[in-house]
C-alpha cells in the first residue's frame, strides 16, 4: 500500500490518500472507490478485489484506491466534511488549492492508467441494481458490457462533467467507466458482490487475470429504455418490489400512504415489460421524486 | 391590511412528504408607463439571509413607488425555501446546491424542476441581479462580480454601493450556476454568512435603487455613497494557510494592508505551537477574511484585492 498524498489536519490525524498496486506493466487499470465517504458498497466491493487479487498474478497493472474520502467515511458523509465540498466536482483539483482540489489533483495523477473505473454506491435514498451508467459508445461501451453488470445504461449525452472524476479522465483522454451498485449509507453484500464480480470480469477481458464466468446482463439500454415513475405529491412510499424483480405491464410497483393516517394516495404500476433497477429505500418522498426505475426489455 | 402593489405568484410549488406545500414566489411590480424588465433573485443558496434581506427591502421600496416606476422588476425573494428555513447552503434532503444544478430540467426532481422554473422565468430580464451573502466560513466587503468582457456590466455595477466590481473569468463550475445562464448578471453580495451584518444589507440595497435608477425603472436617486475599484482575477490574491489549524485573524475587513504585513496567525491547537505567519502577497485591502477558523493547508484564509 503507497500513501500517495497526505494533508495534516488540525485536532487529528493526517489525512492520507492510500493506492494499492497489483502487477506491473499494460495494460493498465484504475479502480477507485468511496470518492463519496458514506458509499459503502463502492468500498466493499473494491476490498472484495483486493482478497482476490492478492491470490493472482496479474498481466498488467491495477491500481486501487478502495477509500477516498476516509473523513467523510468516518462521519458517513458522502462530502468531504470540513468544508463540505464534494471532491468528485473537484476534479482536475489543483496542487495548491483547497484540501478536495488537492485531494483531486493527486487522485488524477496517480491514478494515470489505460482504462480507469469509478466505483459508487446509489443516494442514500434509493437503492440500485449494479450497472454500468454513463454516456458511452466505442471501446468503452465494450468494456462496460464485459463487466456484465446486471444493467448497462447509456445514458444521453457525449460527455461527462469535466469537475468529476469520470469526466476529468475522459478529458485527459483516458477510458472511463461509470459504476453504481446498491444504496448509499448501507451495506449490500449481494450488489457489492456483483460489483466486484463485474470488475474482475473486467480485469479478465483485458487479460489482466483469468476469466471467471461471464455475468448476466439483464438490460443493456438507452434512455428512452428507461422508464422513470416519480411521485405525483408527497407522502410515504411502500415498495411492492426490489431491485432485480422482473416486472410486465400493470405490475404494482408500490404505494404512496399518506406519512399521518396511512391513506393510500396512490399506486405505482409497471407500464412496460423490464427489470428493476431503481428502487426508492427511504420511504418520504417529496412530490416529483424518483420512486422506482425500470430497465425496459419488452413491449 | 392594506393594498399591495406588487403581484404575487407561485413559480413551483414544492410538495413535501408530510403534505405541506412550499410556494417558490416571485412578486412583481409593474410600474404605470412601460419600461425595461428587472430580475432580483435571492436565496438560491439558503445561508444568504443578507441577500435575501436586500431583496425584501428593494421590495417593500418598490411597493411605495408605483407611479415612479417603468418598466417591470421581478423580485424573487427567496428561491430555496427549504434550505432557508433551517439556513443551510444546500437544499435539504437531497444536499444539493442548487447553485450548480442550473438552467435545470423540467422532468427532474425538485431541485431541478426550481432551476428549470427561475430560468423560463427569469428569461428576457432586460438585467439581472443575484443577491448573495458569504461563505458561511467568510465575511466578504461588499462587491458585484460580473462576467470579464461584458463591459456594459461592469459599467452598471459601478452604481452598485460596493467596494469592489470584479470582474471574473468562469471557472470550471461557472456554466451550471445561475448567473452564468444570464451573461449580463450582476452578483452583488456582503456581509457574513449566514447571518447579517450591520449596515451591510443598506449599503448594497441603496446600491441595487441606484442601479434601478440608472437603468430608468425608477426615478433619481441619491447617488452610491462608495466608488468601487473595478479589478479582474489577475488582481484578488487568495491567501491560503500552508498548514493546517487554528486562523487567528490579525486585521479587519477591507483594510489597508503592506506587502508582507501580517494578516494572521496559524496555531496548532493542541499543542500550542505556532504554526505560520500569514502575510499579505501584495499592497491591497482585504476583501474577505476568514471567520471559521479552522483550516487545512490550502485553505483560504483571506483574499486580499491589489491596489
Amino acid at each position: 500500500m503507497t500513501t500517495v498524498f497526505r494533508i495534516e489536519a488540525p485536532f487529528r490525524g493526517a489525512y492520507e490518500l492510500h493506492r494499492l498496486t497489483f502487477g506491473s506493466g499494460s495494460p493498465s487499470v484504475a479502480i477507485v472507490a468511496g470518492i463519496h465517504g458514506n458509499e459503502l458498497n463502492s468500498i466493499h466491493a473494491v476490498n472484495l478485489l483486493v482478497s482476490s487479487l492478492r491470490v493472482q498474478r496479474p498481466k498488467g497493472t491495477v491500481h486501487l484506491f478502495p477509500m477516498v474520502n476516509t473523513f467523510g467515511a468516518d462521519e458517513g458523509r458522502k462530502r468531504w466534511p470540513i468544508d463540505d465540498q464534494d471532491i468528485n466536482r473537484a476534479f482536475p483539483g489543483d496542487p495548491e488549492g483547497t484540501a478536495v482540489k488537492r485531494i483531486a489533483h493527486a487522485l488524477l495523477e496517480t491514478s494515470n492508467a489505460d482504462v480507469c473505473v469509478d466505483v459508487h454506491s446509489g443516494a442514500p435514498q434509493v437503492r440500485e441494481i449494479p450497472q454500468v451508467r454513463a454516456p458511452m459508445s466505442g471501446e468503452e461501451l465494450v468494456l462496460a458490457r464485459a463487466m456484465g453488470l446486471p444493467v448497462v445504461w447509456r445514458r444521453p449525452g457525449d460527455a461527462m462533467d469535466a469537475t468529476g472524476l469520470v469526466g476529468a479522465w475522459r478529458a485527459a483522454d483516458r477510458k472511463a467507466l461509470h459504476v453504481v451498485g446498491g444504496r448509499g449509507v448501507t451495506l449490500d453484500s449481494k450488489h457489492a458482490t456483483t460489483l466486484a464480480d463485474g470488475l474482475q470480469r473486467l480485469l479478465g477481458h483485458l487479460g489482466i487475470v483469468p476469466p471467471i464466468g461471464a455475468g448476466r446482463t439483464v438490460a443493456d439500454v438507452t434512455h428512452t429504455e428507461v422508464e422513470s415513475h416519480r411521485s405525483a405529491c408527497g407522502g410515504f412510499f411502500v415498495p411492492e418490489v426490489w431491485v432485480g424483480d422482473l416486472v410486465r405491464p400493470g405490475h404494482l410497483l408500490g404505494r404512496v400512504l399518506a406519512p399521518i393516517g396511512g391513506e393510500q394516495i396512490l399506486e405505482v404500476r409497471a407500464e412496460r415489460t423490464g427489470v428493476v433497477m431503481t428502487v426508492r429505500a427511504y420511504p418520504l418522498v417529496h412530490a416529483e421524486e424518483l420512486l422506482v426505475r425500470i430497465a425496459v426489455t419488452g413491449s | 391590511m392594506l393594498a399591495r402593489m406588487s403581484k404575487l405568484s407561485t413559480l413551483i410549488e414544492l410538495e413535501v412528504p408530510t403534505g405541506d406545500v412550499v410556494p417558490v414566489l416571485r412578486r412583481r411590480f409593474t410600474g404605470g408607463s412601460p419600461g425595461r424588465r428587472v430580475a432580483i433573485v435571492a436565496g438560491i443558496r439558503g445561508d444568504t439571509p443578507e441577500g435575501i434581506r436586500v431583496a425584501y427591502s428593494i421590495a417593500e421600496l418598490l411597493e411605495t413607488m408605483e407611479k415612479d416606476l417603468h418598466g417591470t422588476v421581478d423580485v424573487y425573494p427567496c428561491v430555496n425555501p427549504l434550505a432557508a428555513h433551517r439556513g443551510s447552503r444546500y437544499w435539504p434532503f437531497f444536499e444539493i446546491d442548487l447553485n450548480r444544478l442550473f438552467p435545470g430540467r423540467a422532468d427532474g426532481h425538485s431541485p431541478d424542476r426550481t432551476a428549470f422554473a427561475l430560468c423560463e422565468d427569469v428569461r428576457g430580464a432586460d438585467q439581472v441581479l443575484e443577491l448573495r451573502g458569504a461563505h458561511a466560513a467568510f465575511r466578504e466587503a461588499p462587491q458585484a462580480l460580473v462576467r470579464v468582457k461584458n463591459d456594459r456590466s461592469a459599467e452598471l455595477a459601478q452604481r452598485a454601493n460596493v467596494h469592489v466590481v470584479w470582474k471574473r473569468s468562469p471557472g470550471p463550475a461557472a456554466p451550471s450556476t445561475f448567473a452564468h445562464q444570464f451573461p449580463g448578471t450582476i452578483v452583488i453580495e456582503g456581509g457574513a454568512g449566514n447571518r447579517l451584518s450591520q449596515g451591510v444589507g443598506r449599503q448594497l440595497t441603496r446600491g441595487v435603487v441606484s442601479i434601478l435608477s440608472t437603468l430608468g425603472v425608477i426615478g433619481s436617486t441619491e447617488a452610491p455613497s462608495t466608488e468601487p475599484i473595478t479589478v479582474t482575477d489577475e488582481q484578488v490574491r487568495r491567501v491560503r494557510a500552508e498548514r493546517g489549524g487554528l486562523f487567528l485573524p490579525g486585521c479587519d475587513l477591507w483594510d489597508e494592508v503592506d506587502e508582507g504585513q501580517r494578516i494572521g496567525s496559524l496555531i496548532d491547537p493542541a499543542t500550542g505551537v505556532h504554526v505560520q505567519e500569514i502575510a499579505s502577497p501584495v499592497v491591497g485591502r482585504v476583501l474577505a477574511l476568514r471567520e471559521h477558523p479552522v483550516v487545512l493547508a490550502g485553505d483560504m484564509v483571506a483574499r486580499v484585492v491589489a491596489t
